[in-house]
């Protein structure tokens, strides 16, 4: 019955900084099933957010997407891009590595949208909400004007920009119609903003911030995506309110089908809302499965360790069990090939200074641990001795130079604002 | 952390009545023009005790006025009106070598630690400051004091030439939390200490916090929109919404038999980290938070309260009563654009109204846009009536024809938080609630 929409491979994503290249994602492998919800979580540092950026193709300089192929099943597309790039297409799959630029930038919007923790970033806030919704739907009218096949061969670069992001590049509303403007009500409509018709002719900054939250996922709906990429959706919302939100995406995904990765630092509400998931740890996937495969039957440290900070709700104040030390570098230099957990992990043994492989877990078929915990017993004998890690970092955690105090993002965040980091619920 | 030990006599912290406003349009400029200055009720009447020991949690989403309320209750905002006691003493009166002391008494740990710091310091400089402003001892004592703080904290002493932003924000907080307790507080208010860290550090921090309090006996009061941060250290809890408490008991009465409805649809609200939340039974809250510049009458919780209570003879189903209640919101607030109406001009005004004999399709096609739910034959007669007046644009009327049936007692009268153990704010736990109906105008 599954069938498979995403099929990522071995995707790296560097920033090259000052203090040296940034491997924000490593080797990352990844297979998405349509209809799937599909949650990546972790902490910041963890490369969750350039994963997903670097999916819908939106890393900017000084990052780049090094390495990897993105195969994306789409038969449409696949027999467009057959007779130019043969190489770019396997079956029903393209990868979206190896196609133009212009064909890649075609399916923002109509294939894959986008949407952030941080709505004002999608509006501009000289237009109307309603315009600008209405403005996404006319890129998709544009390009369901012409058969799927064709459509990714639209040139027009502002347009499949529409839906996603910088006001900037948004054309202003001569281009219109009023059918476009009914659609972009609907939409509201749809993502449950009460009173549509009026709200659609108030501009970004008289909306609160949830009513914000749902117009961007309307403007991300214009384009009727297969894949919906959601970026700490919920992250900068109140509780009530990101109950809401995570209602609303959890309706529209079973009404349209749609497939959604969502990342989040916010384990509950992986639970609530996905199939499948992936736990990252310095830019790889530590652990991934089914709901169960990670929350209930878990193997790698890491996923024990981040389920044991959280205070339970419902339980007893018992003491937190925390995950000593910091957050990674991932400074090239000083990751070394081994696990990247270890200098963590209670369990490190001498088998875990060579970078363990992926293995399978018991549970599900989907379940795979990157931790040689799944192939062996743990064995104090073989056990790391303390302190032994103390000299390959330092221990005040150091990532630049008080010189360079205001020069902008720390070496292993190289994209802070996407990574806040933040409690268990925002 | 230590719910065992009873309460004293004497509490440590009591506010009474606690009030602070900030105005809007109060610059000369404004007077000049005539604006009337606009009162944001951030903190509108908070009574509370902290007992010596415990840890006070106050609990609420942004722009409830928590923080607010911890930063005046330390005095460091001036408070509208109200009282509040340390140790007996009123802290809005305290002058000279008293203010001085509770500066040193009371200290607080925010966000961020540094915020409001000279990024130019060292940590260890940080750390020392208050005890170099409150010339406390020589200095070798105070180098020598710091390096203890240090190690309590789990800092390394080799660190204290580093500065702030060479660290982590679990290790910042670790700095914040030692600076607070250099000058040997009695009594902290944690404002959101975890809110920006990661949870295996948060974890860390939280735990650490524990540590501290069992060790020097410090009464915490934590301010934070993390509920199970909140269920995980505090001792007693205070819920508050737009600038009020709703909500005061014992942690394990709150989480387990909350009273309030919003306590309720908060705890509702939090997605559990756990494979059965799917399958939990959970009701979403509709709507926004009103602004605290015009906060509603009576109970500020009834423009989203599911159980708001319909009038005693009034035979409603709960859902409609929402529901009408929400419709006749947004026709007080004359937020429905008429003109838009049906479809492409159908409805045409003149003078404000539209020709008789299109009433009727107007009130249905009216009807279509502003109620989603199929009201029985009674109600919908009325709500009929109401909308009805909307077609020549008298929004007075059709408000007011609303108001005679469905106004209900949580609009009338505020609801005061009771005296006892766990003392709620709503008119559904009012014991005297008969008096209160025959009280109304
Ligand atoms: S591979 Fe070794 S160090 Fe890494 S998580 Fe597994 S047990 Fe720990
Ligand atoms: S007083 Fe009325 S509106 Fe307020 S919480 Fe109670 S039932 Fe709801």
């Amino acid at each position: 019955m599954t069938e498979e929409l995403l099929r990522i491979n071995g995707l790296s994503t560097r920033f090259f900084t000052e203090q040296g290249q940034v491997n924000a994602v490593d080797n990352f492998d990844l297979r998405i099933d349509r209809g799937d919800v599909f949650g990546i979580v972790g902490e910041s540092g963890s490369g969750k957010s350039v994963t997903a950026r670097s999916i819908v193709d939106l890393i900017e300089s000084p990052g780049e997407i090094t390495d990897g192929e993105i195969w994306y099943n789409e038969p449409d597309l696949a027999d467009a891009v057959r007779e130019d790039r043969p190489e770019a297409v396997d079956g029903t799959f393209v990868d979206l590595r190896r196609i133009s630029p212009e064909r890649r930038r075609s399916l923002r919007g109509t294939s894959f949208s986008m949407i952030f923790q941080d709505p004002e970033s999608s509006f501009n806030p000289s237009l109307t909400v309603g315009e600008q919704i209405a403005e996404a739907v006319e890129v998709q009218r544009r390009a369901s004007a012409n058969p799927r096949s064709t459509r990714a061969r639209t040139r027009s670069e502002e347009y499949s920009l529409g839906s996603f992001v910088l006001s900037s590049f948004l054309p202003s509303k001569r281009y219109v119609t009023e059918a476009s403007r009914e659609r972009a009500i609907e939409l509201l409509e749809l993502v449950g903003i009460p009173d549509p018709v009026e709200r659609a002719d108030e501009h970004p900054h008289e909306y609160s911030g949830g009513m914000l939250q749902r117009a961007m996922i309307a403007q991300a709906l214009a384009g009727e995506p297969d894949v919906l990429v959601a970026d700490e959706p919920t992250t900068a919302l109140d509780v009530t309110i990101q109950a809401q939100v995570l209602d609303l995406l959890d309706e529209l995904q079973s009404e349209t089908g749609m497939t959604i990765l969502l990342i989040t630092h916010n384990l509950g509400v992986i639970a609530r809302m996905c199939d499948r998931v992936g736990v990252m740890y310095a830019g790889e996937i530590v652990e991934r499965g089914t709901l169960e495969d990670v929350f209930d039957d878990h193997v790698h440290p890491y996923t024990e360790g981040l389920l044991g900070s959280i205070p339970d709700i419902e339980g007893e104040a018992g003491r937190l069990q925390p995950i000593d030390g910091n957050v990674p570098s991932l400074l090239d230099h000083e990751m070394g090939d081994r696990c990247h957990f270890a200098d963590r992990c209670p369990n490190a043994m001498e088998d875990c200074l060579e970078h363990p492989p992926e293995y399978d877990a018991e549970g599900s078929n989907d379940h795979a641990v990157r931790c040689v915990l799944a192939a062996q017993e743990y064995d104090e004998r073989r056990a790391i001795p303390d302190g032994y890690f103390d000299e390959t970092r330092p221990a005040g955690d150091k990532h630049v130079d008080p010189e360079d105090a205001d020069e902008g993002p720390t070496v292993d965040e190289p994209q802070r604002p996407l990574e806040e980091p933040g409690g268990e619920s925002p | 952390m230590s719910a065992e030990t009873p309460p004293t006599s004497q509490p440590l912290v009591s506010v009474d009545g606690l009030e602070k406003y900030f105005w809007e349009n109060d610059s000369v400029l404004d007077r000049l023009f005539g604006d009337e200055p606009v009162a944001v009720r951030a903190v509108d009447g908070l009574t509370f005790d902290i007992h010596e020991g415990e840890t006070l949690g106050l609990v609420g989403e942004s722009g409830c006025g928590k923080s607010t309320a911890g930063e005046t209750l330390l005095r460091l905002q001036e408070p509208t009106d109200g009282r509040v006691e340390f140790d007996g003493d009123n802290v809005y009166d305290l002058e000279g070598s008293d203010l001085t002391e509770f500066r040193r008494d009371a200290q607080v740990v925010f966000q961020d630690p540094f915020s409001s710091l000279d990024p130019r310091m060292t940590i260890g400089d940080i750390v020392q400051q208050p005890l170099d402003i409150h010339d406390v001892g020589p200095t070798d004592e105070r180098r020598q004091r710091v390096r203890d703080l240090f190690e309590r904290v789990g800092l390394s002493v080799d660190q204290l030439d580093r500065y702030p932003h060479e660290f982590s924000g679990g290790q910042r907080q670790r700095i914040g939390i030692a600076r607070a307790l250099a000058l040997e507080p009695e009594f902290l208010v944690l404002d959101e200490p975890t809110s920006a860290l990661d949870v295996s550090v948060q974890a860390q921090v939280l735990n650490l916090l524990a540590d501290l309090q069992d060790e020097f006996d410090l009464t915490y009061l934590l301010i934070s929109h993390n509920l199970s941060v909140i269920r995980h250290i505090c001792d007693r809890v205070a819920v508050m919404y737009l600038g009020e408490i709703v909500e005061i008991g014992p942690v394990e009465d709150i989480f387990e038999a909350p009273k309030h409805p919003y306590t309720e649809a908060l705890l509702a609200s939090v997605p559990r980290a756990s494979t059965d939340e799917r399958e939990r039974d959970r009701q979403t809250l509709a709507g926004d938070v009103p602004s605290p510049r015009n906060p509603p009458s009576g109970c500020r919780f009834r423009t989203r309260c599911p159980m708001v209570i319909p009038p005693d003879d009034l035979e409603i189903d709960q859902e409609d009563y929402r529901a009408i209640m929400n419709l006749r919101e947004r026709i007080e607030r004359r937020d429905i654009s008429l003109e838009t109406v049906g479809g492409d001009e159908e409805f045409e005004f003149t003078d404000g109204s539209i020709p008789p004999a299109d009433v009727d399709a107007f009130v249905d096609a009216l009807r279509e846009r502003v109620l989603d739910r199929e009201l029985p034959a009674r109600h919908a007669e009325l709500v009929d009536g109401a909308l009805a007046e909307l077609a020549s644009t008298d929004w007075d009327a059709a408000g007011t024809q609303l108001r005679e049936v469905y106004a209900s007692v949580c609009e009338r009268d505020r609801p005061d938080l009771g005296e006892d153990g766990h003392p709620v704010a709503c008119h559904l736990y009012a014991d005297n609630e008969c008096e209160t109906l025959e009280n109304v105008r």
